[in-house]
């Protein structure tokens, strides 16, 4: 059986892994070690308060019932409603429906109709709603700094404005990519009503160099949609698409529609991932090589070489030369990319606009454009401009720039050298945050959330969304559009403007015939319109565009700069939710770090949490340092979007107690800001540099890791026999029609427990696809939302507090340089013979007729033994009040879900409260359930489809059909608890590690 | 830990929560049981009189009871659908009515000072017209049936069974002021889920859950 492990320490196996594995819980410095008996005490005590307990029994404290005033047609109060709106956590554009209850925002879900993200929505979109209820939002304008009202405000902008109109001096505005026609139109007004004016587009993420390198190949600046769906071959350079690259749902759905193992006959896409660090699509990937971003651009020289020569077309413009990844391996890849012409996909996710113009000729070879590549129809997602970005830098520098507007980004943290916006005579920022660049503005004008304001998007062109508010503004802020078509001379209110966009450009694009205001209608009811793609100039590829590469010199050490799914950009900083979320493949929370190579770790003697100086550029940053298998060797990775003023508010998170470690770093932030190792070179944002010094400090900073934590591993002391556990089972795709499902415990016959669960009724049940999970983490998040999860601060993470009802376990096998992956979403498994309901000694856990192992809290003690006993570790204790007093964070609580107190365990219930919610509304409505009617939490977010809930009593149920796939296996089926939770196996494409035959 | 310490801590422990118990125990009542409760409310509204005299029937105010979980407290504009009309009692209209006639004049607008607590807070004049110098607020009213905030009572569930609204709240038509006419205790919540399900409501043949997370979530 195949070796599965979570981390190093356990690979090898010390001392200290195997205490952890025994011991649930870090050892507490108040454990009684000597003096009087602690049990007698307490007993004493008991009786000698038990009379102050008593009196405690008395009539509840008196309650307000306020209702409504004038009754809203259609509204009820208790019941929730849903509004059609798009996400705005990134430009990606996903579809949403904001679940209000009772006037509130209480849930974001993903909307099933958006033809982009089809019901899937990422951790960040999930937490973003925490956005509106943050109490450090700014209330109201600010002139240097200090509270000012905004006709004032207004009035001395507008004042500056004019004199600038008249001086003719430069204004310029920088935003981040705007996909939305709306503000993209008050915005083009905005710099009009200029003489000497500029939009520059900035993204934190930069996708400047794919963008340039269409420029040069097609003719135009388009970024296209790529179609993951479309492709049986995927080689991808450095892009993580399944993890921050451009539209992460979108990606991870398409993807996972190209690999459906147990579609007739089986479609599975063939994945190949070329990076430097362990993604989250290296992850996923059946192929997976180690190149630093210096060697990417040869190896995708020397394969278009290749290709080029397999397919005809000319190679004399560059010569054959060695390159990172070996001849054989090149030729191999070469062949499956041409064996699969028009129906492969070459991404590349490197800041070079040299490499993304072969890449696109490598596409261009293969006839990808036009079926996996969409020029026609492009994405707007990303539509930075790095050169103008560096102009802008240097105009600045050179005091040119009389104004400087920033709606949206943070260019002072964001960008390498953006110290220079202090320069800027009149400074407005539109920040919702006092962040970096907000607090050195000469005025702070912030924008409105997302939900209390009107918007729209178009991220692919042709896919039109609107953004409908849910609530009125809580605070005196005014959205960006309305502030900027204020300076620009107009009075317009979001909501006038955003149709007038529509009247005029969407409407006259829709393929219907209906009128304006049922277009308007049906639009925002569905919270998305398709309409015709606006018209692209692309000219056919330009091969003159095709030039070979100056190679670069190999170099000892890389640094490279990359976001984290959790935290893709430092907008998110001020978000607990994101913040204690563990990264999906380095399970790291609270912290960005710098990730090594076990053996570069080793060769440089450095341990995981050792503090290392990294120096480059005249630049220095003290991070710790994380091993991470399957990074290459001469590379450092650091995250970007850590060290944000914002993070500095959690300097309280978390229950403070005496023995508490900080949540923040030596600076009082969380993580450190890198962003000052980028730097513009050839006209593009480079996220890597070799001129890297790394130095050990002799520091020590502990990072809240959680891959050991919850660990199914046992002893080898309490199991001699066995030693690994199946728990995560794999299978290949040539064997999957020979794979027959272990079904030892379905048919077991003897059988010590009582037949005591007829289950006549419902029997609710849930089946991941362990093949299609990609490890994202936003059912986490979702979990979290839904279930209202405290977040804990990273010491109590550091023992092993975290409160996630649903975790990730990610589990690496084979060789530690270059391991594979899986990932194992793991919650309650709702036992059928749970472990905890016996040990139970008040009966707080019992099992339902319907199959859900109960917890109830208001019944709980807090013996903690049903947590002992959880085969799982599925079982999360309040070890302090969790909650707080704060009204307005407050709000975002799901008002269906009890807010645990202190000394209660909680668990995974599969979201009880939806289902009871979808029985009493079918009775209600007289009729049967039906199937899919219910959605865990989890199913809802999940971008990959990778869960399904459901009834295994009805055998006509999608739950019941993957429950009797030949894939589908249960955890721990040997110990006889009988799960409700079915996984079905990792599907690897024919290669898999067992006898070496991986690559490297 | 010194045994004398130990029982100076708890001797002082039991003297105190004696202490407190002695001086409350006037007041004492089960956790949760709020049997018998009936405050004062801010409109001296009589159930006795429109539920009983009147027969409106329970959800033509609480409307909610049969489509969300809470039946939910009337909006003031419920009320207006009357009392747009209805300013005072009968009584006082036909005595004032009388007098009218009597006096060979029009009838004046009397307008009880309860009712008046409504268009007040609706912001209305005598005329119910929007008065410019009246604020609208929101009636606060005192909460009578109240649940611990771990129990997950649904109206819907149990109005579209057929349970009638009086199986709970008692006869709430002979209430002048609102009072708590059940414990509404978890055991005579499950006592009467395990009752219909032997006996049915309204000799229709129900199911009613008897487990934990049927409130409990």
């Amino acid at each position: 059986m195949m070796t599965y492990w979570k981390s190093i320490e356990e690979f090898e196996g010390g001392p200290e892994i195997r205490a952890r594995a025994e011991t649930e819980f870090e050892d507490t410095p108040l454990r009684i070690t000597a003096g009087p008996d602690r049990r007698g005490f307490l007993k004493a005590a008991g009786f000698a308060f038990a009379g102050a307990t008593l009196s405690g029994c008395r009539q509840a404290p008196v309650e307000k019932a306020i209702p409504l005033l004038r009754q809203v047609e259609g509204m009820s109060p208790g019941r929730p409603y849903y509004y059609a709106s798009t996400c705005s956590g990134c430009p990606a554009g996903c579809g949403l429906l904001t679940k209000t209850r009772d006037g509130r925002p209480i849930k974001l879900e993903g909307n099933a109709e958006h033809p982009l993200s089809r019901g899937g929505l990422c951790a960040v979109g999930q937490a973003s709603i925490l956005s509106l209820y943050d109490g450090l939002r700014l209330k109201q304008p600010l002139r240097h700094g200090k509270e000012a009202r905004w006709d004032e405000v207004d009035a001395e902008i507008a004042a500056q404005f004019d004199r600038i109109r008249k001086e003719k001096r430069a204004v310029r505005i920088l935003t981040a990519t705007i996909a939305s026609p709306t503000l993209n139109a008050v915005v083009r007004g905005f710099v009009q009503s200029f003489p000497n004016a500029q939009h520059i587009v900035c993204d934190p993420q930069s996708a400047s160099p794919i963008l340039e390198s269409h420029q040069l190949t097609h003719g135009a600046r388009i970024l296209p949609r790529y179609r993951f769906d479309k492709a049986e071959v995927i080689v991808s350079f450095d892009a993580d698409f399944l993890g921050t690259w451009i539209s992460p749902v979108e990606f991870t759905q398409s993807y996972s529609a190209g690999r459906q193992p147990d579609a007739k006959p089986p479609r599975m896409s063939h994945h190949t991932q070329l990076e430097s660090r362990m993604s989250v699509t290296g992850s996923k990937a059946d192929r997976r090589y180690r190149l630093s971003p210096g060697e990417v651009p040869q190896v995708i020289e020397q394969l278009a070489l290749r290709v080029a020569r397999r397919t005809g077309a000319a190679a004399d413009w560059a010569k054959d030369a060695p390159v990172a990844l070996a001849t054989k391996e090149l030729d191999e890849l070469a062949e499956r990319l041409v064996s699969a012409r028009g129906r492969s996909l070459v991404v590349c996710g490197l800041a070079d606009t040299g490499a993304q113009v072969l890449c696109n000729y490598l596409n261009h070879l293969l006839g990808n454009y036009g079926t996996t590549l969409d020029v026609e129809a492009p994405s707007r997602q990303r539509q930075g401009d790095d050169r103008a970005v560096a102009r802008l830098l240097e105009e600045i520098a050179g005091g040119k720039v009389a104004a400087l507007v920033v709606p949206g980004v943070n260019p002072l943290a964001d960008l390498p050298g953006g110290d220079v916006l202090r320069r800027v005579p009149l400074l407005v920022s539109l920040s919702p945050r006092l962040d970096e660049t907000a607090s050195v503005a000469t005025y702070v004008c912030p924008d409105s959330d997302p939900l209390e304001s009107w918007g729209d998007t178009e991220a692919v062109s042709g896919i039109a969304s609107l953004m409908q508010p849910a609530v009125q503004t809580l605070a005196q802020t005014r959205p960006a559009v309305e502030t900027l078509a204020r300076w620009a001379g107009g009075q317009s209110a979001a909501y006038d403007l955003v149709r007038t966009t529509w009247k005029r450009e969407i409407h006259p694009r829709s393929t219907g015939k209906e009128d304006f205001e049922a277009f308007w209608r049906k639009s925002l009811h569905d919270g998305v319109a398709a309409v015709r793609p606006q018209n692209t100039a692309v000219k056919p590829f330009d091969v003159k565009a095709v030039r070979p590469l100056t190679p670069t010199p190999a170099q000892d050490l890389t640094l490279v700069l990359y976001s984290k799914p959790s935290i893709p950009d430092g907008r998110h900083a001020y978000n607990p939710w994101l913040q204690e979320l563990p990264d999906p493949v380095s399970k790291c929370t609270w912290d960005n770090y710098a990730c090594l190579a076990p053996s570069t770790a080793e060769r440089l003697k450095v341990k995981e949490g050792d503090v290392v100086r990294l120096e480059a550029g005249g630049h220095s940053l003290e991070l710790p340092a994380l091993l991470q298998p399957g990074q290459h060797e001469k590379v450092i990775a650091v995250a970007l979007g850590y060290g944000r003023k914002e993070s500095a508010r959690f300097a309280g998170v978390g229950p403070g107690w005496l023995f508490r470690r900080p949540s923040l770093g030596e600076k009082g932030l969380v993580g450190g800001n890198a962003s000052s190792f980028l730097r513009f070179e050839d006209g593009a944002l480079r996220y890597w540099r070799s001129d890297l010094r790394l130095t050990d400090t002799g520091k020590l900073h502990p990072l809240a890791l959680t891959q050991n934590h919850h660990t199914l591993s046992v002893p080898k002391h309490l199991d001699p026999g066995g030693g690994s556990r199946p728990i995560v089972q794999e299978t290949r795709l040539v064997e999957l029609s020979n794979v027959r499902r272990e079904t030892a415990a379905d048919k077991s016959e003897e059988d010590l427990w009582p037949r005591d669960h007829p289950f006549t009724g419902h029997r609710w049940a849930l089946a991941v696809d362990l093949s299609a999970c990609t490890g994202c983490s936003a059912c986490v998040v979702a979990c979290q939302v839904e279930n209202n999860i405290p977040v804990v601060g990273k010491d109590e993470v550091i023992r092993n507090r975290e409160m996630h009802w649903l975790r990730l376990d990610r589990y690496y096998s084979g060789d530690p340089t270059a391991p594979q992956v899986a990932h194992q979403p793991m919650m309650c498994q709702q036992c059928e013979h749970a472990s905890c309901e016996t040990v139970c000694p008040v009966l707080a856990t019992v099992h339902s007729e319907e199959g859900l192992n109960q917890q109830i809290y208001n019944r709980c003690v807090g013996t903690r033994y049903c947590a002992n006993n959880c085969a799982f570790k599925a079982r999360r204790f309040n070890w302090f009040e969790y909650a707080r007093e704060d009204r307005l964070a407050n709000l975002v609580l799901n008002p269906d879900v009890t807010v645990r107190s202190r000394g209660v365990m909680e668990k995974c219930t599969f979201c009880v409260q939806r289902i009871q919610d979808a029985k009493i509304e079918a009775k209600r409505e007289r009729r049967a359930l039906r199937d899919g009617e219910i959605q865990t939490a989890c199913q809802q977010s999940c971008p990959a489809q990778a869960i399904v809930f459901g009834d295994w009593n009805d055998p006509n149920s999608r739950l019941s059909k993957w429950m009797n796939s030949l894939r589908r296996y249960r955890v721990l089926e040997e110990i006889n608890v009988r799960p409700s939770v079915g996984y079905l196996k990792v599907v690897r494409q024919g290669e898999t590690n067992e006898g070496g035959s991986r690559h490297g | 830990m010194n045994p004398r310490i130990t029982f100076v801590v708890l001797a002082t422990g039991l003297l105190f929560s004696s202490w407190g118990l002695v001086t409350r125990v006037g007041a004492f009542r089960l956790p949760g049981n709020q049997q018998g409760y009936s405050p004062v409310q801010p409109i001296a509204y009589s159930h006795r009189l429109h539920a009983g005299e009147l027969q409106i029937d329970c959800q033509y105010c609480h409307f909610n009871a049969s489509s969300s979980r809470h039946a939910g407290i009337p909006p003031a504009s419920i009320c207006m659908n009357c009392h747009r009309l209805v300013t005072t009692s009968f009584g006082v209209f036909r005595a004032e009515d009388e007098l009218a006639i009597q006096e060979n004049r029009k009838p004046r607008t009397l307008i009880s000072a309860e009712i008046r607590k409504i268009y007040d807070a609706l912001g209305l004049d005598d005329e119910r017209k929007p008065a410019a110098t009246k604020q609208p607020a929101p009636i606060a009213w005192t909460r009578v049936h109240r649940l611990p905030a771990f129990v997950y009572f649904d109206h819907r569930a149990h109005v579209n069974a057929g349970v009638v609204c009086q199986t709970c709240h008692g006869p709430v038509e002979t209430m002048e002021r609102m009072r708590q006419f059940s414990d509404l205790t978890m055991g005579w919540c499950v006592n009467c889920h395990r009752e219909v399900n032997r006996s049915g409501v309204e000799g229709k043949r129900v199911y009613a859950s008897v487990d934990c997370s049927t409130c409990h979530f």
